[in-house]
């Protein structure tokens, strides 16, 4: 089972570090784009050996974070695919702070990072993800969920 | 008469002469499965002319809950092609298919049949034949034959495929326009009525951003007496949103001792079981291999 975990801000999952991997993927996106953004990451995952259940879980969780931003954040964000080490990572952060009348509120206190609201679509991806993670920092809020490839649970 | 829109299949009538606009396969077969349910269960004559004959229609049909071998073995039913009864090899006469559907008339009232109903898949008016050019005469002669009949003839024209000139000339023939109701249609995602088994049709991408149309034809599906059926065989994604809110509209149709089947990919049917559908007494998550 997945774990639903938040690391502290500047940890191993910050953005400025995958920046340095191989990225497959990087992907704007806001409520218009989500369709494309699921077609992008269902052909990426794919092409990455993951079974057709899997593509399908990799997508609906990348669709989830995304969700997540464009609901309860700036209303846009990006999305990050790789492969490492036998695993494939789907990353999410904001593009930054809600603008004034964005259709979110910031929590008081936090006014840089996206409230991420731990409702049904973050526990679906604590669900069928092998580790997810989220991650706060200066720089906005980002949301990990790593699938690993071959993995022969059939999942 | 100009057709009226919006007009229900389970609301037709004796003397209707419909036009049924349908944009695939599926949405064809269900509604012709409830136009032809009902007349057998009202005791009518059915006909049902399919241009690629009776085979795979009748198949589809049965999928959806209609007895339409044992309709045919009592001869209650005809299911057939359309070649000898519409068109002649590559030529169409408009008179000739007018008579054909009279002698349809007076044979069900020889056998004793209080009403006829006919159901045309138009298809064949797609092909290169001859005389063509004389469609809407064909469907003018239909208008006339059921003025004062116990008959009802449902004609099925693809909107696809049939050009928007071919369609606007025989319009003014029908009576009523039949489609099934839509919640939601878009180039992403349909939300319709199914009427074969009765309930609720969903194809495409679903996601929060359609969550009031959903809600509508779940609130509808709720309503519906009887068991229900929500079609999810063509629904290539649903978010945990909407996935959350078909589970709840089934729970709430099975608390009320009413069975709920939900047809779905395998994939689609993980997200129901996550949230512990597989175990609802009253709820059936059938899984459909829609590839």
């Amino acid at each position: 089972m997945a774990g639903d975990r938040e690391s502290r801000p500047g940890g191993p999952d910050d953005r400025g570090a995958v920046q340095a991997r191989s990225v497959s993927l990087e992907q704007g996106f806001d409520a218009g784009s989500l369709y494309a953004l699921r077609s992008a990451v269902a052909a990426h995952a794919a092409t990455a050996g993951l079974s057709p259940h899997r593509v399908y879980d990799v997508t609906a969780v990348a669709h989830e974070l995304a969700a997540n931003a464009v609901l309860h954040g700036a209303g846009h964000g990006r999305l990050r695919l790789w492969t490492r080490d036998g695993s494939l990572y789907c990353q999410v952060s904001d593009d930054g702070p809600a603008e004034p009348g964005d259709r979110a509120a910031e929590p008081a206190g936090d006014p840089v990072s996206w409230p991420v609201v731990h409702g049904h679509g973050l526990w679906v991806a604590g669900q069928v993800a092998d580790e997810f993670r989220i991650s706060r920092g200066p720089a906005g809020t980002t949301t990990m969920a790593r699938f690993a490839i071959n993995a022969g649970t059939g999942r | 008469m100009a057709a009226d829109a919006g007009t229900q299949v389970t609301e037709l009538t004796a003397e209707d002469h419909a036009c049924l606009t349908f944009g695939e396969a599926e949405e064809l077969f269900d509604l012709t499965a409830a136009f032809v349910r009902d007349g057998l269960a009202a005791g009518l004559k059915v006909v049902w002319v399919s241009d690629a004959g009776p085979g795979p229609g009748i198949a589809e049909l049965g999928r959806r809950g209609v007895e339409v071998q044992a309709a045919i073995g009592t001869g209650q039913m005809t299911a057939a092609g359309s070649e000898g009864r519409l068109v002649s090899g590559q030529a169409f006469r408009a008179d000739a298919a007018v008579g054909w559907l009279t002698g349809e008339l007076a044979s069900s009232r020889q056998q004793g049949f209080p009403g006829l109903r006919v159901a045309v898949d138009m298809s064949w008016a797609l092909r290169p034949v001859a005389g063509i050019e004389e469609l809407p005469r064909f469907e003018e002669g239909i208008a006339a034959a059921l003025s004062g009949s116990t008959a009802s003839v449902l004609c099925q024209y693809d909107r696809e495929r049939f050009d928007p000139v071919t369609l606007a000339s025989v319009a003014g023939f029908h009576t009523r326009s039949v489609a099934a109701a839509t919640y939601h249609a878009d180039e992403l995602l349909r939300i319709c009525r199914q009427y074969a088994p009765p309930g609720i049709r969903i194809a495409g991408e679903l996601d929060y951003q359609a969550a009031g149309p959903l809600a509508l034809a779940l609130a509808e599906a709720v309503r519906l007496d009887g068991d229900v059926t929500v079609n999810m065989a063509r629904l290539a994604f649903t978010d945990a949103r909407c996935t959350l809110m078909v589970a709840d509209a089934a729970r709430t149709i099975a608390s009320s001792f009413r069975r709920v089947t939900l047809r779905c990919l395998p994939e689609v049917a993980a997200g129901f079981a996550r949230l512990g559908l597989g175990d609802v007494p009253g709820i059936a998550l059938v899984t459909a291999d829609g590839r």
